[in-house]
């Protein structure tokens, strides 16, 4: 795993001078990249994330791989003058600076790209040769997801040409921190004891319950995902779990969507990230709900799966391919997940997170009294 | 009940029945109109010809003569020529103003017409939307001059009427024209247009010249791809388990006071003295088969006939059907265009619910790709040479077609549907008893055997062009390798040292490199290239072979 700023270039130097040497012998020069699917993942409660097994995707250069081969030395090219120069852009932005090398320089045109998709693709073969993130190679994704209220935590970002900017969250009133995709630049502290995190899956709920006082009233962390959660809240959860040590909770609806596309994502990260998640997930964090015994306690609003509802059966079939083969619910340390997916499997139902209002209604700090209680008591897995 | 007794039971002539109910042959449109009445007289000329042995030379004029008295219609002469046998003035008004008088029904022959029904019914439509019938000119060999005159169709009581007959000098051996006006609107492109009427016409008959001379296209002349006469198969006479009951007693009719066994031994097809013995063991009485058929009624007509279909008979002889032939197919294809590459099949004659049926298929890559690639092939259909251009959803043919995998032939097909591309797929089904789904003849009807055995030839033509598309990807991809190796071997090695910052010398090295492990791969698909090059020869000189063969024998 590349560690320092001169890492990837050296790497990525070491890979082209290999083809070269193949080729001055005339040796077909075969690359390998990291397997980055389910069947590729490994997962050990040790860890608590998923880690690339060993199968690696072998690309032999020959007639019908020249082309890929080509674009992918070129694109490297342009990310290597990034980290060079310390210019940053969005995988969009390289499509375009492509193109524009292209516009320059008519002997490079049988490299142009013809969308997006395919300059993605290469940017992604790119990660997988290095086995680094893109966020190491310059190229980030738009910020989203994360926004993070507390009037305890103070963040300090060390800046590019080594300055210190100190954020004091407790200052920004009701406008949220939006953490960065590459959060390692960031060092975290408490201005006093924090009790615990909250990340809610509804960017909306965490803004109502902000609204109604929840982080005046308790010394907590709250944060909105966003559903499914991008790279900067992974990274933003595994930095707080690292660094400050406080018990994090996520609280999202009751679905198989939410328990493997949003939560086991959070958690042990993805099948499609395998060489980022050491970086990009939060073992420690734990499900705090909707929980399916809370329907009956709470005689929480639920309703039947819709079988025309082409997503929501999609996901219904995921969980069953999930019990199957995702080892993160094989492990026996998960066997509350695994149970949930289960139960969902069985009563084919669903109970969102904002059910919690009904119990009442003219109570709008109900959710946050069930969700305290809740932590109180022990009531997550 | 005097109002009952009013109300007398009245019969009409036939012709009284068909020109009350044109719509059943052909007329139900005035486009259809139109080629149905190009389609009776070329048939009949072409019929001719070929019952005299003579390489016909058709001439066709369609010319637009004015408003016609039908709403929205023109008035439309449509003149065909042939250089066929000419008729003998005495039949000109049976042939052209008879219904039913026909020379070639029921003989068990693969002509065109059968019944004599179709050019009857043109003169009729030609005398009820123009108040005129058809104006004949025909010449016999042993005739010194020409016989022009009129026929109309004496509707009450279905006989031909001749006027303004007389004799003209006529600068030709022999042969007839015929000529009608008629009211209609031409239709010249499409599936159900003239031109696609003319050029199926001149497909699956290689030995016709054709000239046409059509409303906004300049003349045109194809000419005949052979010397050959199609050969003529004898006619068969029925077999017993083609036929239903009335059929059977009907048929008897025809033969007047024979014997019972003569009549069966003479009459019909497979059966002979073992059949007779085999009869009489299953339980016919033998002094039944010894009395004369005249003297048999309806219900000892009925026994013999269910003895029959009880019997094991041999299957129809499959000599009756006449073929086009692989070799004047594959010429005469050409004549439809330029096409890149194609390929013909002649099955066999074989039989289909105790019928004989010869399937002849070719399937052609059309050089003009302007066609749309996801518009379906242009399906070509022929029953006894004859196109057949409506009602395509529901013909045997097309079914057979749908049911044929071509995506592993090559070709685009969505799922269960006809292929797309620029293609032609022509099939033509010839046989003595062929299965019309009315009486226009528009659609085969087709049993599971029919359409098993069209599918078999489909997938015959399907292997054979294969080969091609084969050889054509092939030769795609070498090209396309060869480009990619042109391409990006500069650029991939300039990438690496610039990387690198590798000297001129490794450069000059590495691409050299490359250009060794990409010349092995434009390599093996060169051999790979020849090798389908190789198989589409050995096919090609295997057809070449046969030919000669045949041409010996």
């Amino acid at each position: 795993m590349p560690s320092t700023d001169q890492t990837i270039p050296k790497l990525s130097k070491e890979l082209c001078n290999r083809l070269l040497v193949d080729l001055e012998r005339a040796k077909r020069p075969v690359l390998y990249a990291t397997k980055c699917s389910l069947d590729n993942a490994i997962y050990s409660h040790k860890n608590g994330f998923l880690t690339p097994g060993s199968k690696k995707v072998a690309t032999e250069l020959n007639v019908s791989s020249v082309k890929k081969m080509s674009r992918a030395v070129f694109m490297l090219e342009i990310l290597l003058r990034n980290i060079d120069t310390g210019a940053v852009n969005t995988k969009r932005e390289l499509y375009y600076i492509s193109k524009g090398e292209i516009k320059h320089n008519s002997s490079l045109r049988p490299l142009d790209f013809g969308d997006q998709d395919e300059s993605d693709e290469i940017i992604d073969f790119i990660c997988e040769m290095l086995e680094c993130y893109r966020e190491e190679l310059n190229c980030y994704a738009n910020d989203r997801g994360g926004q993070t209220y507390s009037q305890q935590l103070v963040v300090t970002e060390t800046l590019p040409d080594g300055d210190k900017a100190v954020v004091d969250l407790s200052k920004l009133g009701t406008t949220p921190f939006q953490p960065k995709n590459r959060p390692q630049n960031l060092k975290l502290s408490a201005r006093k004891k924090i009790d615990f995190c909250l990340i809610v899956e509804s960017e909306g709920t965490a803004n109502t319950l902000v609204a109604n006082g929840f982080t005046k009233r308790h010394a907590s962390i709250l944060m909105g995902a966003q559903g499914v959660p991008s790279n900067a809240v992974r990274g933003w959860c595994k930095l707080i779990q690292d660094q400050l040590a406080v018990p994090l909770y996520f609280f999202g609806d009751l679905d198989a969507y939410t328990m493997q596309n949003i939560f086991r994502t959070l958690k042990a990260g993805s099948a499609a990230s395998l060489i980022r998640n050491s970086d990009y997930s939060a073992p420690d964090v734990r499900f705090l709900g909707v929980l399916p015994e809370d329907i009956k306690k709470y005689d929480l609003n639920d309703y039947p799966v819709k079988e025309n509802d082409a997503q929501e059966v999609r996901a219904l079939k995921k969980a069953q391919d999930a019990l199957k083969n995702d080892p993160f619910f094989h492990d026996k340390k998960n066997k509350g997940l695994t149970a949930i997916l289960n139960w969902l499997l069985e009563n084919k139902r669903r109970c969102e997170q904002q059910a919690f209002f009904t119990v009442d209604p003219r109570d709008p700090t109900m959710p946050e009294k069930i969700i305290v209680e809740k932590i109180k008591q022990g009531r997550f897995i | 009940m005097a109002k009952q007794a009013s109300n007398k039971i009245t019969t009409s002539s036939t012709a009284e029945y068909f020109s009350k109910n044109l719509q059943q042959v052909g007329f139900s449109s005035q486009t259809k109109a139109i080629l149905t009445t190009l389609k009776e007289a070329i048939d009949n000329a072409l019929d001719a010809c070929e019952e005299d042995g003579i390489l016909p030379e058709v001439g066709v004029l369609i010319e637009k003569m004015g408003p016609g008295s039908l709403k929205n219609s023109d008035q439309i002469k449509i003149r065909v020529e042939d250089n066929g046998p000419g008729i003998d003035p005495d039949d000109v008004p049976k042939v052209f103003g008879e219904y039913l008088a026909s020379s070639k029904f029921g003989r068990g022959r693969c002509s065109r017409g059968q019944q004599g029904i179709g050019i009857s019914a043109a003169t009729t439509w030609a005398q009820l939307t123009s108040a005129t019938g058809a104006r004949v000119i025909t010449k016999t060999k042993t005739m010194r001059k020409a016989v022009a005159c009129i026929v109309e169709v004496d509707i009450r009581h279905n006989k031909g009427v001749v006027k303004e007959r007389e004799t003209i000098d006529w600068n030709r051996p022999h042969g007839t024209t015929v000529e009608f006006l008629v009211d209609g609107r031409v239709q010249l492109n499409g599936e159900a247009g003239i031109l696609n009427y003319l050029s199926g016409t001149a497909l699956v008959n290689p030995h016709l010249t054709l000239h046409y001379k059509v409303p906004e296209l300049e003349p045109h002349r194809i000419e005949r791809v052979t010397q050959q006469m199609p050969e003529i198969p004898e006619a068969v006479e029925p077999h017993p388990h083609t036929m239903k009951l009335g059929e059977f007693i009907a048929h008897s009719h025809l033969f007047g006071r024979v014997k019972v066994n003569q009549w069966l031994k003479k009459g019909f097809s497979r059966i002979h003295e073992g059949v007779l013995s085999d009869l009489v063991k299953s339980g016919m009485s033998k002094g039944l088969l010894e009395k004369s058929v005249d003297s048999l009624g309806e219900v000892q007509f009925k026994d013999l006939f269910i003895a029959l279909q009880n019997l094991k008979l041999m299957a129809p002889s499959t000599k009756s059907v006449l073929s086009i032939g692989e070799d004047g197919f594959a010429k005469s294809i050409k004549r439809l265009g330029a096409v890149d590459f194609f390929s013909v099949v002649s099955r066999k004659p074989a039989i289909c619910d105790f019928k004989p049926v010869q399937v002849e298929v070719a399937v052609a890559r059309l050089e003009d790709k302007s066609i749309e690639s996801e518009s379906a092939v242009q399906i070509l259909r022929f029953a006894n040479r004859v196109p057949l251009q409506f009602d395509k959803a529901s013909c045997a043919i097309v079914h057979a077609i749908e049911s044929v995998n071509w995506r592993s032939y090559g070709l685009v097909q969505p799922k269960n549907s006809i292929p797309q591309g620029p293609y032609i797929i022509a099939v033509s089904v010839v046989s003595p008893f062929i299965k019309f789904k009315n009486a226009s003849k528009e659609t085969v009807d087709g049993s599971e055997e029919l359409v098993e055995e069209i599918r078999r030839a489909l997938i015959q033509a399907g292997q054979k062009l294969s080969k091609h598309i084969r050889r054509e990807v092939k030769a795609n991809e070498l090209e396309e390798k060869i480009r990619h190796i042109e391409q990006f071997c500069p650029i991939l090695v300039e990438g690496l040292c610039r990387i690198t910052e590798a000297s001129a010398a490794r450069k000059k090295k590495a691409e050299d490199g490359l250009v060794k492990i990409l010349g092995r791969d434009a390599h093996i698909t060169k051999q790979e290239l020849d090798k389908a090059h190789a198989v589409l020869e050995a096919q090609k000189e295997l057809i070449e072979e046969n030919a000669e063969m045949k041409v010996g024998v």
